[in-house]
């Protein structure tokens, strides 16, 4: 047996030179202390997207994206077919866990400082990916055409509206007509599984990529107080090992949440039925949406809906481009106003979701 | 004749000492007598005339000259006979002011009729474009006005009915405004309690405006009418509730407490549901009559269209006419009738069955009435294990929406039995329980089989928890094994 | 990653035996764990009973077999439907449940109506509500035939 595995792996390294590519990967070390437990979130991040596509392909046997079908093949799915409630559970569960995974990743990311110099791409790739997973959230959700999702469609695409000059005409591309219609939900399909996925793919590669050639960023405090060598561990085989146990324990958990929470499906969305009570964004929108319900409606002349609107968008994109802007950082310098901005960020997030759901 | 006549009306109009000075003055009238003509003869016994307002109150002009030019000169106001909504409206110049009805004539009549009239049936109706249907004097007389009170009065309960008639009897005068309503109201209405006591000369029963009121009649088909289906028994018991109105009449008052307590009631009156039977749909409108022992199941029979034809073809039909029982109400009761329970059947003491059927007297009923109980028992007792089932299943989480659709079937084999009882056939009724009953089975195995789905899942959810389990610990003491040796290396 | 600190400082005790009970766990577990993944994706992946949702249209049955002058409660998703054939051949469908109080309602030959036998509800062959207590008409499907396939589907 051994011998064969030998005899394979020879004939496949006399090909495409697998040695280079063993002693790159034996080289490669993951430093050791106190924060590298922040490590593990790109790899459980990376897994779950796994989970999606392979759950999201699974889905797709049996998904119909039409207006007359969506909802009862979904409804099919769950009865008729075989472990079909667990695969979408798992998806919907895992889409979930996957945004707060790549949440946290980001916040450690910024706190470490880890987008410093040389590491710009892969912060502003992970950031543009972490967007990427916002829109397959949100397109992802109305994707059942339940009666939830096709007013919280309808309320989040309305936001999009608002927006000066640009939003009209991008609501009706998106809702593929002036309302939301089977139109909508066809143009969200195509979205969540083929645009999306494709873009998300090439940013995934390039994030990859400069991680394993870059290798593990050091944090600045760390590195400063530690006279000796930083302490490392082999990434392979102990870091990955380390990853797979990981993986392992959040398949459980997954698996455990598909059968004691199953996701809900609701009822059929009837766009001429009055909005039930009660219409609540997936929670990763919840303190956007909080917000733009506690700004007045007129601020010096301009529409509350669209100054919060534009606060957002320009908040993200300073967030996105902090490697640019945070010099000090890139230097090696302690910038502590990054460290200010970004628990002004936690907690300001943590206490809004808390208050739209609390309302 | 009409010099005693003219006597006479000499004499009020110069010797009455109350209408005297107002009277004296009015030279209208002075000539208009002389000419013999009917306007001026029925004004002398108007409520008008007699509060002193003279001709000129309608007709303008100046009624204290008996210069002709003068006194019907157009330049003084004159204006001739009112035409059309011009009539209404010279009534409602003083109707509807307090300051001429209340500080000057002391009056307390309402001041919104001609609001009222003119948002009424008859207000907004109008085959001319021109006017409406009905003007003040259209029902009041023009010149002879008298109080509603005054037995002479046009409009007093003796005398409304045929007031009314005089339009809504004529099929040629109204099909020009509404070709649909019928026109024999009146002579259903004499056939009925109401109108026969009316023409007997009691003016406490119902007559036209007790029901349809009189200045804001509206359609019947119109919410706020008062006869709309769920206005109507507040209607009826304005009288048929009042024990001091009705004293005398040797009636119950209890129907409209009974009414609103009964399934009908609810259904109308709480629910709105104008398919629910009202007061007129038992009794008739016009002609209303309680309706009699044999036609009783005819009236319930409009609705429980089944029910009826199954009784009248069953062996009670004749055992209840030999006996001269009511057929529905019977078991059923009549304005109380509350939703049939299967407590009615069967031989306990709340079943009605046995009320005739004792094991002594009648074993054969009594038998049947006993296994009939047991069966719809039994199907309610299947159909509320499967529908607990059921929930269970949903509750759980499973989609069983097929089970929840049959057991839709299940409920349909139950009202239809609950039907079929009127049949008193122990087989017929068996062949509707059997078939609620296979289906109440299939119900149950597909929930039971969900329901041990659930259960699969989490036996499965435990196997794939141990197997990683197993498998993480295994990578665990791999991950230790192979740092161990890295450090031996070392 | 602190435990890692730990297993450095351990003394070294490694039997044979428990390396050969390592690989056993390790394997076996690893392959029980691939058939617990691979068990409920292929039972997915296996065409289910019923192979496809019919809830956009259902089929009725075959047109030669349905009789002139009769009607059949077909199922609708969750909800039954009626279909009727006329007299003259024509089919049409409607919701067969009673808009008074949602009983089934029935064809019935002798009268040519659509009837409910719970409160006496008649609804003529076109679903309007034309006596007893139904407040408004049945809600209409469509009708199609392919070959000699009739099909329901919902209207609009």
């Amino acid at each position: 047996m051994k011998a064969r595995l030998k005899k394979l792996y020879d004939w496949v390294d006399e090909r495409v030179q697998l040695e280079d590519l063993v002693e790159f990967m034996g080289k490669k070390y993951v430093p050791v202390h106190s924060h590298s437990v922040w490590y593990y979130f790109g790899g459980v991040s990376l897994f779950l997207f796994i989970i999606q596509v392979v759950t999201g392909i699974l889905l797709l046997m049996y998904y119909k994206g039409s207006e007359s079908l969506a909802f009862e093949s979904i409804q099919f799915l769950m009865s008729k077919v075989a472990f079909g409630w667990l695969i979408r559970s798992i998806h919907s569960w895992a889409a979930n866990l996957f945004i707060l995974a790549a949440m946290i990743h980001m916040f450690s990311v910024y706190f470490t400082k880890a987008y410093r110099k040389p590491r710009e791409i892969t912060w502003l790739t992970g950031m543009l990916m972490f967007f990427l997973a916002l829109g397959f959230g949100f397109s992802g959700y109305l994707l059942p055409w339940n009666e939830l999702a096709f007013f919280a469609t309808k309320v989040g695409t309305d936001i999009v509206g608002v927006v000066p000059l640009i939003g009209k005409p991008l609501m009706i591309l998106l809702r593929g007509g002036e309302e939301v219609t089977g139109a909508t939900l066809s143009r969200f399909f195509g979205l969540h599984v083929a645009i999306m996925p494709g873009i998300f793919t090439v940013f995934l590669t390039i994030h990859l990529l400069l991680v394993q050639r870059q290798g593990m960023s050091e944090p600045l405090g760390v590195e400063a107080n530690a006279g000796e060598e930083m302490r490392t561990m082999p990434f392979f085989p102990n870091f990955l090992l380390r990853d797979l146990l990981l993986w392992l324990i959040v398949l459980n958990l997954l698996a455990m949440l598909a059968v004691f929470f199953p996701w809900e499906l609701g009822r059929k969305a009837d766009p001429f039925a009055p909005a039930p009570a009660g219409i609540k964004p997936e929670w990763y929108f919840m303190f956007m949406f909080q917000t733009l319900k506690y700004i007045p409606a007129q601020v010096l002349f301009i529409d509350g809906e669209v100054l919060g609107i534009m606060l957002f968008g320009i908040a993200g994109l300073l967030w996105m481009l902090v490697p640019f802007w945070d010099r000090r950082s890139s230097r090696g310098e302690r910038n502590r106003v990054i460290n200010y901005i970004g628990i002004f960020a936690v907690i300001y997030i943590i206490v809004f979701t808390i208050l739209g759901w609390a309302s | 004749m009409k010099a005693m006549l003219l006597a006479f009306v000499g004499l009020i109009s110069h010797g009455s000492l109350a209408a005297a000075s107002a009277q004296v003055e009015n030279q209208c009238l002075t000539c208009h007598e002389t000419l013999g003509d009917k306007p001026s003869e029925l004004f002398k016994h108007d409520i008008h005339f007699k509060k002193g307002i003279s001709c000129a109150g309608c007709h303008g002009g100046d009624s204290t000259s008996d210069d002709m030019e003068v006194a019907m000169n157009p330049k003084a106001g004159f204006i001739g006979v009112p035409k059309g909504d011009d009539i209404s409206r010279m009534c409602a110049k003083c109707h509807s002011s307090a300051a001429i009805m209340v500080k000057q004539y002391n009056s307390i009549l309402p001041r919104n009729q001609i609001e009222t009239l003119w948002e009424s049936v008859h207000g907004k109706l109008s085959t001319t474009g021109k006017e409406r249907i009905a003007q003040c004097t259209t029902c009041h007389d023009a010149h002879g006005i008298v109080s509603t009170k005054d037995p002479a009065s046009p409009v007093y309960p003796l005398n409304v009915t045929k007031t009314c008639a005089k339009c809504h009897s004529d099929a040629a005068f109204m099909r020009a405004y509404n070709p649909a309503l019928p026109v024999d109201q009146l002579d259903k209405y004499r056939t009925s309690v109401h109108g026969i006591r009316n023409k007997e000369g009691d003016v406490k029963v119902a007559e036209c405006a007790s029901c349809h009121g009189s200045h804001d009649i509206r359609a019947a088909s119109d919410v706020k009418s008062k006869v709309y289906a769920t206005n109507l028994p507040v209607t009826c018991a304005s009288c048929h509730a009042n024990r001091a109105y009705m004293k005398g009449y040797r009636l119950p008052i209890d129907q409209f407490g009974k009414f609103s307590k009964s399934v009908h009631g609810k259904a109308l009156l709480e629910k709105h549901d104008l398919g629910a039977p009202s007061c007129n749909d038992c009794h008739g409108n016009h002609g209303a009559v309680p309706p009699g022992v044999e036609s009783i199941s005819k009236v319930c029979g409009i609705c429980h269209a089944l029910n009826a034809d199954l009784f009248s073809s069953s062996p009670h039909k004749k055992a209840f006419d030999r006996r001269k029982l009511p057929e529905c109400e019977t078991c059923h009761g009549y304005h109380e009738t509350v939703a049939a329970t299967d407590e009615l059947l069967g031989v306990s003491p709340d079943a009605v069955c046995s009320r005739c059927h004792s094991p002594s007297k009648n074993p054969k009923g009594y038998l049947v009435a006993r296994t009939m109980r047991q069966l719809i028992d039994s199907l309610e007792a299947a159909e509320s294990r499967a529908a607990v089932l059921v929930n269970e299943a949903e509750q759980k989480g499973m989609e069983i929406s097929e089970a929840r659709f049959k057991l839709r079937d299940v409920r349909q084999a139950r009202l239809e039995s609950r039907t079929m009882v009127h049949s008193f056939d122990e087989e017929k009724f068996r062949a509707v329980i059997e078939k609620g009953l296979g289906v109440t089975s299939a119900v149950s195995a597909e929930a039971s089989d969900a329901i041990h789905e659930y259960y699969f899942r989490r036996w499965g959810l435990g196997v794939a928890t141990l197997i990683i389990t197993v498998l993480a610990v295994s990578v665990f003491l791999l991950i230790r094994r192979i740092e161990r040796r890295q450090q031996q290396k070392k | 990653m602190r435990d890692s600190g730990k297993i450095y400082t351990q003394p070294t005790l490694s039997p044979p035996r428990r390396r050969d009970f390592l690989k056993y766990f390790l394997g076996g577990s690893l392959i029980a764990w691939l058939a617990s993944v691979l068990y409920p994706v292929l039972a997915y992946l296996k065409p289910p009973k019923q192979p496809e949702v019919e809830i956009s249209s259902v089929k009725a049955g075959k047109l030669s077999e349905i009789e002139k002058e009769s009607g059949r409660i077909i199922k609708f998703g969750t909800k039954p439907v009626i279909l009727i054939r006329t007299a003259v051949g024509d089919l049409r469908a409607f919701s067969a449940t009673c808009t008074h109080l949602d009983c089934t309602v029935q064809f019935r030959k002798d009268a040519g109506i659509i009837w409910c036998a719970c409160h006496n509800g008649q609804y003529d062959l076109n679903g309007r509500n034309i006596g007893g207590p139904p407040p408004r008409p049945l809600d209409e499907y469509r009708v199609i035939v392919q070959a000699d396939e009739v099909l329901i589907s919902k209207k609009g």
